[in-house]
């Protein structure tokens, strides 16, 4: 097997079907088409990951704060359990032992009849926006461009005077009622497709198939026990004199929370955080392990194995990946290096 | 005064101050309790609503893991009949030779269990007090064991070589032992007991050179004691399980390290092309998934050799583990390097030191015992990636595990192998994390 090195393979036919995606893709298109599901399917579910996750993360790590014993050993023995059990198995347990035990679609479970959940994944209802709906988004855009720049100006203004100008809340009001008024004079043009049940399956909505839901459960839970650790760790960095100093000028613990806690904490936090986000957009290529069609799973398995471009195809995906850890860094980078303490 | 007194006497009327609240208890189980748990109401509240949500969830679990569980059965169905909503372990134990050995055939196991048990006995020492040159031994066991373990893994018809070497890391801790309960008998090791009479040939190094004879006889006699012992052999598709994921991840443990310090150092060297090329490595390496690593090196390997040598899979995944846990350390071990201050670097260069002594004596030594709980944090999850071999067909213990619910008799027993390998590896883990915290704590309070 011997094969001349180049890209060629690219614009040829690809000829396979992708299970799932979320840009259209038909067995006709190409290789490059292949490639470019394969990004946006990984980039969807570790978007989908790192924002579930790092709530949840953020909820354990204060609950394991809590000054009530009970509850700060629950998150205790939480976070130990999920860090110390390979990420690999865990997606496996949650492919296999729950999504793929739930009952078929005709006996599946439903939130509101809007919402369903069964063996073949999780259904939910899709927007239609009609050819009016620009008029909306145009309208969102200038709105926050503009409550943007006011808010800015309000921050140089008390930086001056010293007086507090209220900014955000007022803006924020004044940009969603134009938003609405404008949406509801060109007629509502946005509706819901919920799905509904036909035959076999359900019609109508997207859906998510059970792969990509296991994989989404079981990495926002496996990395939000690690970013509730990291929290934890944040939060106690906070030199104790602090929260003294806070209370003997008589801030409210509301106010100790918003102006002492959090931006020292955040500085502790996000260094450590930007890494783990930028694990979890390589983790994502676990889900290969049950078949969900990432970059991995339909790059390097599918395409390579009818190819044979084994050095091209592997570098395409270490490219992929590299560049998209290189940017996230920089962009963070560029704003820890802001948040962080300005000596001198 | 008096006066005073007087004057005032109608005043100073005795008014006793209202009672102060009774002391609320902050000490035993009952203050604990009133501190901890039922503070005021809202705690109180919170904590009889955690302690029913855990029971709702705690109850269904303990009953399908303990209560109904079946503990001996013969097939899926007879486990189904028995108790249909309790966890079937009996599918486990027949299985539970293969979670271990993978293929390794049941007669030849004692070899993987000897060599873990040598294994170990190499460890040992490292724990006693009043052993000496710990680090000498350690490095010895690092750089002779992997030998003699793959000598009794492997078996066959290995080279005159690798068969001396394996007898040599035999005598190595032969010496080892006999030196140990000498030193815990009368104080004085081994070499020393030769030493008058090895000065007759060298002044300097007797102790060396009586070590080395000892050494070297003891080499001579295991060698010759076990030729004639032909070890069947055990090609490597055979290995698997416990056994697989314990070689994977403890030579990329082993290999981790020196990569790492290798690398970090080079990272930070004032050789353009070194430089360079460290830092592309540990960047590449660092900004892609493990997965690819291997698919890389299962992958394209093969295509930098040439055809007629065939490399098999599971030096190729180690070659990929070694490089990829390499890069990583590398950057904890920066993380050491950059603590230390630059004092000792101008120190050591004002004692005249080189480069290489710096660094092997002054700098790397302090860099590592900083970093220390990094380094065995960064060994758990090196030991929690290892089942990713399972994806390119590795039969390490997640496949096995695996691998139960297509037995014909345990068909779709898919739960209870993934819950039992999930036990083993919160407890390895788990265990290793806990000491770790022990051993920052410590090396805290020494500093």
């Amino acid at each position: 097997m011997e094969l001349p090195f180049g890209f060629d393979f690219i614009s040829s036919t690809a000829g396979f079907d992708i299970g799932w995606s979320i840009i259209p893709y038909e067995p006709t298109m190409s290789y490059g088409r292949v490639y470019l599901v394969g990004i946006f399917n990984t980039l969807i579910l570790s978007a989908l990951i790192i924002l579930f996750a790092t709530i949840s993360g953020f909820v354990v790590g204060i609950i394991r704060l809590s000054r009530n014993f009970l509850l700060s050993q629950c998150a205790r023995w939480y976070v130990e359990f999920i860090r110390n059990i390979p990420l690999l198995i865990q997606i496996i347990f949650w492919f296999i032992v729950v999504f793929s035990t739930l009952p078929p679609p005709k006996e599946s479970y439903h939130l509101l009849d809007i919402f369903f959940l069964n063996n073949r994944g999780f259904y939910f209802p899709s927007p239609v926006f009609e050819s009016n709906a620009s008029w909306t988004l145009i309208t969102t855009l200038i709105a926050g461009i503009g409550s943007f720049i006011l808010i800015k100006k309000s921050r140089a203004y008390r930086k001056l005077s010293g007086n507090r100008l209220a900014a955000l809340y007022p803006t924020l009001l004044a940009l969603l009622s134009v938003i609405i008024i404008v949406f509801i004079a060109t007629g509502t043009p946005l509706h819901w497709k919920i799905p509904t049940l036909q035959g076999f399956n359900f019609q109508d909505g997207y859906f998510f198939p059970t792969a990509f839901a296991a994989a989404f459960v079981s990495m926002t839970i496996y990395r939000s026990a690690t970013i509730g650790e990291m929290v934890r760790a944040g939060i106690q960095s906070i030199d104790r004199g602090q929260l003294e100093a806070a209370a003997a000028i008589g801030f409210s613990p509301f106010k100790t929370l918003r102006l002492i806690i959090v931006p020292q904490a955040a500085r502790a936090i996000l260094p450590p955080l930007i890494n783990i986000w930028l694990t979890i957009l390589k983790e994502s290529s676990l889900a290969v392990a049950i078949g969900f069609p990432e970059l991995v799973s339909v790059f390097i398995q599918t395409s390579l194995n009818q190819t044979g471009r084994a050095i091209e195809i592997v570098m395409m995906v270490m490219f992929f990946y590299m560049c998209t850890s290189l940017l996230i860094s920089f962009v963070m980078n560029r704003y820890n290096k802001r948040i962080q303490m300005q000596e001198g | 005064m008096d006066n005073q007194q007087k004057k005032h006497g109608a005043l100073l009327k005795f008014v006793p101050r209202p009672d102060r609240p009774p002391i609320t208890i902050t000490y035993g189980p009952v203050g604990w309790l009133k501190k901890n748990l039922f503070g005021n109401l809202w705690n109180s509240l919170l904590t009889i609503t955690v302690f029913f949500l855990l029971f709702l969830l705690l109850k269904p679990f303990l009953e399908w893991t303990l209560f109904k569980a079946v503990w001996s059965a013969s097939t899926r169905r007879e486990c189904l009949s028995i108790s249909p909503d309790g966890a079937c372990w009996a599918g486990i134990f027949p299985w539970v030779n293969n979670l271990l050995y993978g293929l390794y055939p049941d007669a030849l196991q004692w070899r993987v269990n000897l060599a873990f048990a040598i294994g170990l006995l190499w460890f040992v020492p490292l724990a006693l007090k009043k052993v000496q040159q710990k680090i000498l031994f350690a490095l010895m066991g690092v750089m002779l064991f992997p030998f003699l373990a793959n000598y009794l893994f492997l078996g066959g018809d290995r080279s005159s070589v690798h068969y001396i070497v394996a007898c040599s890391a035999l005598a190595y801790l032969l010496t080892l032992y006999i030196n140990i309960i000498l030193t815990y008998l009368n104080g004085k090791r081994l070499e020393q007991h030769l030493e008058t009479f090895m000065e007759r040939f060298s002044k300097k190094r007797a102790a060396l050179l009586g070590h080395s004879t000892i050494w070297f006889f003891l080499t001579v006699v295991i060698a010759y004691v076990f030729k004639d012992q032909a070890l069947e052999h055990v090609g490597v598709d055979a290995w698997g399980g416990l056994f697989l994921t314990l070689i994977i991840s403890g030579v990329s443990i082993v290999m981790a390290l020196p990569i790492g310090i290798i690398l970090a150092l080079g990272r930070r060297s004032e050789m353009p092309i070194i430089k360079w090329f460290s830092i592309s490595t540990i960047e590449v390496v660092r900004s892609v998934p493990m997965i690819t690593v291997l698919f890389m090196s299962v992958t394209m390997l093969p295509l930098f050799f040439p055809n007629t040598m065939e490399l098999n899979k599971l030096v190729q995944v180690l070659v990929a583990v070694c490089l990829f846990a390499g890069a990583y350390m590398a950057e904890t071990v920066r993380g050491g390097l950059q603590a230390i201050s630059r004092g000792q670097y101008d120190a050591a260069k004002s004692l005249g030191l080189g480069y290489w002594r710096t660094m092997i004596f002054i700098i790397l030594p302090q860099a590592l015992r900083i970093m220390i709980p990094n380094i065995v944090t960064s060994f758990i999850s090196l030991f929690k990636d290892t089942t990713l071999v399972s994806i390119i067909g590795l039969f390490d213990i997640m496949l096995m595990a695996r691998n139960i619910s297509i037995d014909k008799n345990w068909l779709g027993l898919h739960t209870e192998p993934l819950v039992a390998i999930s036990v083993l590896f919160f407890v390895f883990c788990y265990s290793m994390s806990e000491y770790s915290q022990r051993l920052e704590k410590k090396l805290n309070t020494n500093r």
